[in-house]
């Protein structure tokens, strides 16, 4: 069975800054995978280039087996996103941003009406069905938005921490579909902070820090791996990881760290 | 007051202004292109005053009043803006506000980082003030007094402006509401003699504008009532700084109002989206006539619909309408103006053929504010980009040529005189300038280009869209001086014929630019 993600060596890089350093990831069929990592590790940037927001430089990025790079368009019909910080067409209402949604993924009228009033009423957005977006709090915009990319019942939904901003109802709603759609055969692969929530949600999870994977697997691996003790939560784990990482790439690079501190002062290291 | 305090306080807010200049290489090139592409204005300006002088006749009291009516403008919307209350930026609430630093010390860095920073655009007025004086041969001592002077003017205004600013945050009422308007409407009111004969007129005024004009017009005329109008103008400043002194003393902190901070180099986008925002709350309540419906039919037609709803709500057609209807007035009160009657067709064609670059780059910078952020839908979905890029093109061509072909026609009508050749303008203007405007901006979001403040994508697409409109109005001019019906005819279609071309041309290089947008 081939993995539904699979990022081989991926690299990018913004502003001289290399946000990805070979990162390998893979997402399987049918799970809640689950992207950690430290601010500034490279999540994003992930999510992003999975779903062609972003270009990487080099590498290979295969989304249900095909090679993104070669085919950039036609693989986006099984993916849903919700970004992390959600920006919705402001003028419209609710129901014109479903509906806009649904006719540009090429959905027919009934299927966009049913899909349409079914996450309406599960979102609890019946009353705002006509408000423009503009009006919504941050919580109904992020459920705008997921709704939006629940519409065509994508093989593979992608979420960039999906519980911000969210209500604690709104949340268990989320959880639930996303337990709901992974035993319908689907997968949902998410970038969150909330290592709880993760622990409990995510069938597997990849920590990377500083564009690489430090380690990926369920829980049971992981511990494995940071030699933490079977006891070990998730947080315990990754704080440990994350740690030797940190520590792994300061001895790789010492005389280049230092040189470049010093030169701030206009001066260098013997 | 602690020097080091200002100083620091000085550099933190020139940085943050300059900000995002710093943060792109093509910025400062695009400055340097803002620059020299007024130099010509600067030159032909300067040359109009000195042969005003050198000729001689005019009226020197009419010099004075129109250079005082100038600045009271000036003056009138420094003190209008006090009506705001005083106004900080965010950042400055949350990390200056917060720390032991006195509202004087806060003002006094605020004054010179507002001037330094007002340089980077007012500059050429400097480069105007040198070229003139050069070209009067002014005497060094005369040119050295009239530049104290006009510092000495715009110092005041800041002085002013920042007292009765926190006068209007301190005390709330509706007194002193009523105080700043009635002192901005005396301000102006002089200007009114320009127009018809009044017996109050800035020359017969104590007005700062009127001592600061005196003074200017004086040196160059050599009229010897220097040291009177020396004397208002110091007098005006020094009242302003006992003004400042007062209320910079103070506590006005707890009692400003906050805004993002706006720089025209903030390539955020958030202070114009946060007015853009506004806006849209304003007239989406009148725009809800048009809606999104499942009903239509093709995804092109579908997605014109949703661009049109855009500009209906975000307030674009109503500016696009506002705009026009400005530009109808004027031709109409310069018509009355003259004796001869109907203005000049070629006139006509002219001043709507130049005002009409603007609407292109409007319609393009509320696009990018509105809509660029939320392009990730789009490009996440799978649909073919280049039917977005058309969509977005066409209703640009339709909305920017279709409200000027509405009020040509109905001028036209008025005037007795062809819409032909204003209406060819306007077509040819829509699709070079349209197509133009959003293939600089789909450009300029590119990687590396993206920090390029898009006041200055705005200059350059509008340069580009002017030279490529340059054989348009060459032909149209050739036309209209042949005279000839036949000659006007084949001339609008070779135009047209032009202008399809080169919007299919930055057409297709939008549908290749858009699909590479990184977001």
């Amino acid at each position: 069975m081939t993995p539904i993600v699979e990022l081989v060596n991926v690299w990018k890089s913004y502003d001289g800054v290399q946000a990805l350093k070979g990162l390998n990831l893979e997402v399987w069929r049918g799970e809640i995978f689950g992207l950690l990592g430290p601010n500034g590790a490279g999540k994003t940037t992930t999510l992003k280039i999975i779903v062609g927001l972003l270009r990487m430089d080099r590498g290979l990025v295969r989304v249900n087996g095909v090679d993104i790079s070669e085919e950039p368009y036609e693989y986006k019909r099984i993916i849903g996103y919700v970004p992390e910080s959600v920006s919705l067409p402001d003028y419209l209402t609710v129901e014109e941003f479903l509906i806009y949604s649904g006719k540009i993924r090429g959905l027919s009228e009934g299927k966009i009406r049913e899909r349409m009033n079914y996450f309406i009423k599960l979102f609890d957005l019946e009353g705002k069905r006509r408000s423009l977006i503009i009006s919504l709090s941050r919580g109904m915009r992020q459920k705008v938005a997921v709704a939006s990319a629940l519409l065509h019942d994508p093989d593979l939904l992608i979420l960039d921490e999906p519980f911000i901003g969210i209500d604690p109802a709104g949340q268990h709603v989320l959880k639930e579909l996303f337990n709901e759609r992974v035993k319908g055969g689907k997968t949902v692969f998410i970038s969150t902070h909330m290592l709880d929530t993760a622990e409990r949600l995510c069938d597997r999870v990849a920590i990377i820090h500083k564009g690489q994977n430090v380690a990926s697997g369920d829980l049971k691996n992981l511990q494995q791996i940071s030699r933490a003790g079977e006891n070990a939560t998730l947080e315990e784990v990754f704080l440990k990881l994350t740690e030797e990482a940190r520590e792994q790439l300061f001895e790789e690079e010492p005389i280049k760290r230092r040189g470049g501190f010093l030169s701030l002062f206009g001066r260098r290291g013997p | 007051m602690r020097v080091s305090i200002i100083l620091a306080l000085y550099r933190f807010k020139v940085k943050a202004f300059l900000g995002a200049l710093r943060a792109s290489k093509a910025s400062v090139a695009l400055l340097l292109i803002y620059s020299l592409g007024l130099l010509p204005s600067i030159f032909g300006f300067s040359l109009i005053i000195s042969n005003a002088v050198r000729e001689g006749g005019a009226s020197i009291e009419l010099y004075i009043e129109v250079l005082a009516s100038v600045t009271s403008l000036f003056m009138f919307f420094a003190v209008l803006s006090a009506l705001r209350g005083y106004v900080a930026f965010e950042h400055e609430q949350s990390f200056v506000f917060t720390a032991p630093i006195t509202p004087r010390e806060f003002l006094v860095a605020g004054i010179f980082a507002d001037f330094t920073s007002s340089l980077i655009f007012t500059h050429p007025i400097f480069l105007l003030y040198g070229i003139t004086v050069h070209s009067l041969s002014l005497p060094a001592p005369s040119a050295l007094l009239m530049l104290i002077s006009i510092l000495t003017f715009t110092f005041m205004l800041f002085l002013l402006k920042i007292s009765l600013s926190i006068l209007k945050a301190l005390y709330r009422g509706g007194l002193v509401n009523a105080l700043i308007s009635v002192a901005a409407i005396l301000l102006m009111l002089p200007a009114a003699s320009l127009l018809v004969n009044l017996p109050f007129r800035y020359s017969l005024l104590p007005y700062p504008s009127s001592f600061l004009a005196k003074i200017l017009v004086g040196m160059v005329y050599g009229i010897n009532d220097l040291p009177l109008n020396l004397a208002g103008l110091v007098l005006y400043f020094l009242a302003s700084v006992l003004l400042f002194h007062i209320f910079s003393g103070k506590n006005f902190f707890p009692a400003a109002t906050y805004m993002p901070l706006i720089s025209p180099f903030d390539t955020s986008m958030r202070v114009q989206t946060l007015k853009l925002q506004r806006s849209i709350s304003m007239f989406s309540k009148m725009g809800r006539f048009l809606t999104l419906s499942l009903e239509s039919r093709s995804l092109l037609g579908f997605l014109m619909r949703k661009e049109i709803i855009r500009m209906i709500r975000e307030g674009s057609l109503f500016t696009i309408i506002l705009f026009y209807v400005i530009i109808s007035f004027v031709v109409a009160a310069t018509s009355s103006g003259q004796a001869q009657g109907p203005p000049p067709a070629l006139f006509l064609v002219f001043f709507v053929g130049i005002y009409s670059l603007i609407i292109p780059l409007m319609l393009v910078s509320n696009w990018r504010l509105s809509d660029l952020e939320n392009l990730w839908v789009p490009l996440t979905s799978g649909v073919d980009m280049r039917i977005i890029a058309r969509a977005i093109l066409y209703d640009f061509i339709l909305l920017s040529s279709a409200v000027p072909t509405a009020i040509i026609l109905v001028l036209s009508a008025i005037y007795s005189i062809s819409p032909l050749m204003p209406l060819t303008i306007i077509v040819s203007t829509s699709m070079i300038g349209c197509s133009v405007n959003l293939y600089i901006m789909v450009k300029f979001l590119g990687r590396g280009r993206r920090g390029t403040p898009s006041l200055l994508v705005g200059w350059v697409s509008m340069l580009l869209s002017a030279l490529l409109l340059s054989p348009v109005y060459i032909l149209i001019i050739t036309a209209t001086y042949l005279g000839l019906e036949w000659a006007l005819i084949g001339f609008s279609a070779v135009i047209l014929a032009y202008s399809t071309l080169m919007a299919r041309f930055f057409s297709r290089k939008i549908e290749k630019e858009i699909s590479r947008v990184e977001i």
